[in-house]
């Protein structure tokens, strides 16, 4: 694992109350996080909300990041948990409502977002939750094997065998539509 | 690599350059983090917090023991104490590590807290059908609920000590923080029924005993959801 200095220098900055540091963590990070909780199949509003939330837990949680260990899994550990918080809030308010038609899998991604490629979204709504959520990390983060796993709680073979079992569907997919 | 692999990685490639934060959502995240923005002091090394917590279930649980008398140790022979001791250390630091983990957002996470009571469990009752005999149930209840709420009584300074070392952790999952934390605080209670009680009949142990261990554990997740649910 290969940690990013910038990243640990400005949280480094930010812990020590650096508002600059702060603000170029928020412009470095923020883009990321918001495409990763897109790739969740989130509404655009949705992913909105999620990242000003997800921001408000790291301010709170700040302390928390020990100095020299990698950044990246301790800001998607806490974006990880935003997301699946929001999941259950929205999954219990639905079955009150008793509108289970609109969960969150639901909602169409593609609406909507510019410059994010045509085919992407599309291609993940196949994959089942946990494999979308390494495949993000590994390819929006360019988070290692390593870093995923300790942003998701698992072992490295767990989220090998996820992100193997996400590539094995998605060109399954892709020689499918090719046939067509 | 397949036709499909290089379409793949075009697609997924492509893709990993993220579209930009609308500006207005930015500047009210900025808004709300950077004025007044004081410093923070870093929690202490994970290293330091899992010693303090292995020191701390182990004074926990032998000053309980020094309390009600240390009878059971007594009874034993030095394998079986020496057995018996050796896994509870061993179980002891990985619940700590545990717990100290789900304290810490991104850190690496050695076995699930299900997982870990499952193990502890296992190899406990494994320990105790070998070290010892007598699976006659003559005042089974009568002599096991009291060995249960001495341990579960132990498990309550423990836990309580425990949070007092992690109190400045942030628990993404808090339902698995309390889990973990419930499971460190029951190896307490468990290393006080083992050096305090003198019965050392086989059945006794290990359900009365090990029991105490899923209990706190659940104890622990209970707590922790009634929290999150009210704050």
């Amino acid at each position: 694992m290969q940690p990013d200095p910038d990243l640990e220098h400005l949280m480094a900055a930010y812990q020590k109350g650096d508002t600059a540091a702060a603000a170029a963590l928020i412009e470095r990070v923020s883009p990321q996080l918001h495409r990763f909780f897109l790739w969740q199949m989130t509404s655009r509003k949705d992913a909105d909300d999620l990242l000003q939330d997800t921001w408000m837990r790291i301010h709170q949680a700040r302390h928390t990041h020990r100095p020299g260990e990698p950044v990246l899994p301790w800001l998607y550990a806490i974006a990880r948990h935003v997301r699946v918080d929001h999941y259950r809030k929205t999954r219990r308010r639905a079955s009150r409502e008793q509108q289970l038609s609109a969960l969150p899998e639901a909602p169409s991604p593609a609406g909507g977002r510019p410059g994010s490629g045509p085919d992407v979204e599309a291609l993940l709504a196949e994959l089942p939750e946990s494999q979308r959520e390494v495949i993000s990390m590994l390819k929006v983060a360019g988070m290692s094997l390593e870093e995923v796993a300790r942003a998701t709680r698992s072992s490295v073979g767990s989220v090998k065998q996820k992100a193997h079992r996400a590539y094995e569907k998605l060109r399954t997919r892709l020689r499918d539509d090719a046939r067509v | 690599m397949t036709p499909g692999s290089d379409k793949l990685d075009r697609i997924l490639d492509g893709a990993g350059a993220p579209d930009p934060v609308p500006p207005a959502l930015q500047e009210r995240i900025a808004a709300a983090i950077l004025p007044g923005l004081r410093p923070v002091r870093p929690i202490p090394s994970a290293g330091a917090m899992v010693l303090g917590l292995e020191l701390l279930v182990g004074a926990v649980g032998i000053a309980a023991a020094f309390l009600f008398g240390m009878y059971g140790i007594a009874k034993m022979s030095g394998a079986q104490s020496a057995a018996i001791l050796a896994a509870i250390a061993f179980f002891g630091a990985v619940a700590a590590n545990q717990t100290v983990a789900s304290m810490i957002p991104g850190t690496r996470q050695i076995v699930r807290p299900g997982a870990l009571i499952f193990q502890i469990c296992l190899v406990l009752i494994g320990i105790f059908a070998l070290s010892f005999t007598g699976y006659a149930t003559d005042d089974f209840v009568r002599q096991g609920v009291p060995c249960l709420r001495a341990g579960l009584l132990v498990a309550v300074p423990a836990g309580a000590g425990a949070w007092l070392i992690l109190h400045r952790g942030y628990a993404v999952d808090p339902v698995s923080a309390g889990l973990a934390a419930g499971t460190l605080a029951g190896m307490a209670g468990v290393l006080m029924l083992e050096l305090h009680c003198p019965i050392l009949r086989a059945v006794h142990v290990m359900v009365w005993h090990v029991a105490v261990v899923p209990l706190s554990a659940l104890a622990g997740a209970l707590l922790a959801k009634c929290f999150t649910s009210r704050g």
